[in-house]
């Protein structure tokens, strides 16, 4: 019998800063919090804002990463992305893009021009997923995961919806490929629904509550905006809507291995920190118009 | 808070944690938000800026509104405005902080003052001079005569992270270049690098 794993904090949503100036995100880790999350480095929340309507490009310009991927997943508001390799798409609500930056790759992300010129409410979660050291020169790739496409698991008696991004939930696999085990849901659950979740014990795992509040593992609430971080002990969340309610579900193996660090770089050594920065001022990462 | 300033010191001077300590004792620090304007033509200021984090920038504006920025000061470096600090006379040129930034407040005294204390201290303030009026000279010869290319691959042997914290426009005018021939260099970079 799978035992449930154990809360162990209720996180609220650090102050937030601006990223270019079309995200005002919440970074719950690194540097908000200290909590054990590997394979996933960094999550910026852009909780849900209104944007006034502009006809100035908002968002971020040319920036290099290597070293790991970028997951943004979309709620409210579009993003238009534009990358070295020739990659280019828009982010709509309910779809995720995959960036696997590996080697290195100049992307830029902006709001697209039909949601600039509108405005409106505007909520995102992006992600950092590390990559082991043996994959982390590997090429590059994209995966565009649209709504439409994105497999589904609908619970019993009209009860939601289990969106399946990867990992996978009751037989429903996720597209996204993965270079390390991870499984990635949006819940999408109605007032009065439950759902279990499940990961194994060793995996770091979180949840976001995006809309709505939860009563999880029967004891404790959570509300809007707020992470609950698991601890290292059983498998098992049950999660209960207290009101429609949206909850993005993290877990994944750790990779644990060495970290170093420097603004859009993620290693392993400090000497593959200066050779990522030497390769990217001399052209190794391509071209970008801005 | 003193940390990265009394490094600076022994590793350039032969002298013990100690002395270190007791001669940085008398610096304060002072911190600045992204955007803080630090020095405005006409203003007179004695005062250096030894970065401890963070980023400033010491540039002119000429009378069409157009800034050229002289030097960049990120962390270890330090930045002053000569003509006032030392000659007295109000400053043509202005410092602002390009990040948050931390400094300490290096006194024009300071070296005299300390040299009881570091009896080597001006020496190395000469030297200090020296290797100043050497970079100057070589960044007068890049301005006048290098290719833009050339300015570039200058710039990120100096600077290597720069490119990471300041806009293209920003390292165009310290390169005294367009912001289109920066694009330019790094694109013809790519195609020669790239692959």
């Amino acid at each position: 019998m799978p035992t449930l794993k154990k809360v162990a904090a209720i996180l609220n949503p650090p102050a937030p800063h601006m990223v270019g100036d079309g995200f005002r995100v919440h970074n719950f880790f690194p540097s908000g919090y200290k909590i054990k999350m590997d394979p996933f480095y960094l999550l910026d929340y852009n909780a849900k804002i209104e944007f006034s309507p502009t006809n100035k490009l908002r968002g971020v310009g040319v920036h290099p990463h290597r070293g790991f991927e970028t997951v943004t997943i979309a709620y409210h508001g579009a993003v238009a992305h534009h990358d070295s390799a020739g990659n280019s798409g828009v982010i709509y609500p309910g779809d995720v893009q995959w960036m696997t930056a590996a080697s290195g790759i100049l992307h830029k992300e902006y709001h697209e021009e039909s949601y600039s010129k509108k405005g409106g409410p505007f909520q995102m979660v992006q992600l950092w997923v590390n990559l082991p050291a043996r994959f982390k020169m590997s090429t590059p790739k994209y995966q565009a995961l649209a709504n439409e496409n994105m497999a589904k698991y609908e619970l019993p008696n009209g009860d939601g919806l289990v969106e399946v991004i990867t990992g996978e939930y009751n037989g429903t696999k996720g597209s996204a490929s993965t270079f390390t085990p991870i499984e990635m849901y949006n819940v999408r659950l109605n007032a009065g629904a439950k759902a279990s979740l499940a990961s194994p014990a060793n995996y770091n795992t979180a949840l976001i509550v995006i809309e709505g509040a939860i009563t999880v593992n029967e004891t404790e609430q959570a509300t809007t905006n707020q992470m609950v971080h698991f601890a290292h002990e059983g498998s098992v969340i049950e999660i209960e809507a207290k009101e429609n309610s949206v909850v993005l579900f993290l877990a994944g193996e750790p990779i644990n291995e060495p970290i170093a660090q420097y603004g859009p770089f993620l290693m392993n050594k400090p000497e593959e920190l200066q050779q990522a920065i030497e390769d990217y001022n001399t052209g190794k990462f391509g071209y970008l118009e801005e | 808070m003193l940390e990265k300033f009394q490094s600076y010191l022994k590793e350039r001077l032969a002298i013990t944690d100690e002395q270190a300590k007791e001669a940085t004792s008398c610096l304060k620090s002072k911190t600045f938000k992204k955007g803080t304007v630090l020095l405005s033509p006409g203003d007179l200021r004695s005062d250096s800026y030894f970065i401890n984090e963070g980023l400033l920038r010491y540039f002119s504006i000429d009378e069409k509104g157009k800034e050229h920025i002289i030097q960049f000061a990120p962390e270890n470096w330090m930045v002053s405005d000569r003509n006032s600090s030392v000659f007295n006379e109000p400053s043509i040129f202005f410092i602002d902080a390009i990040e948050n930034t931390e400094v300490l407040i290096v006194p024009s005294n300071f070296f005299a003052d300390i040299q009881k204390l570091l009896p080597h201290i001006l020496e190395l303030n000469i030297l200090m001079l020296h290797n100043s009026i050497r970079f100057m000279q070589k960044r007068i010869n890049m301005l006048l005569s290098a290719t833009a290319e050339e300015r570039y691959l200058d710039f990120i042997k100096l600077y290597p992270n720069l490119t990471l914290r300041v806009p293209q426009w920003m390292i165009a005018s310290y390169l005294g270049i367009t912001p289109e021939s920066l694009s330019r260099v790094r694109k013809d970079l790519a195609k020669k690098h790239f692959k």
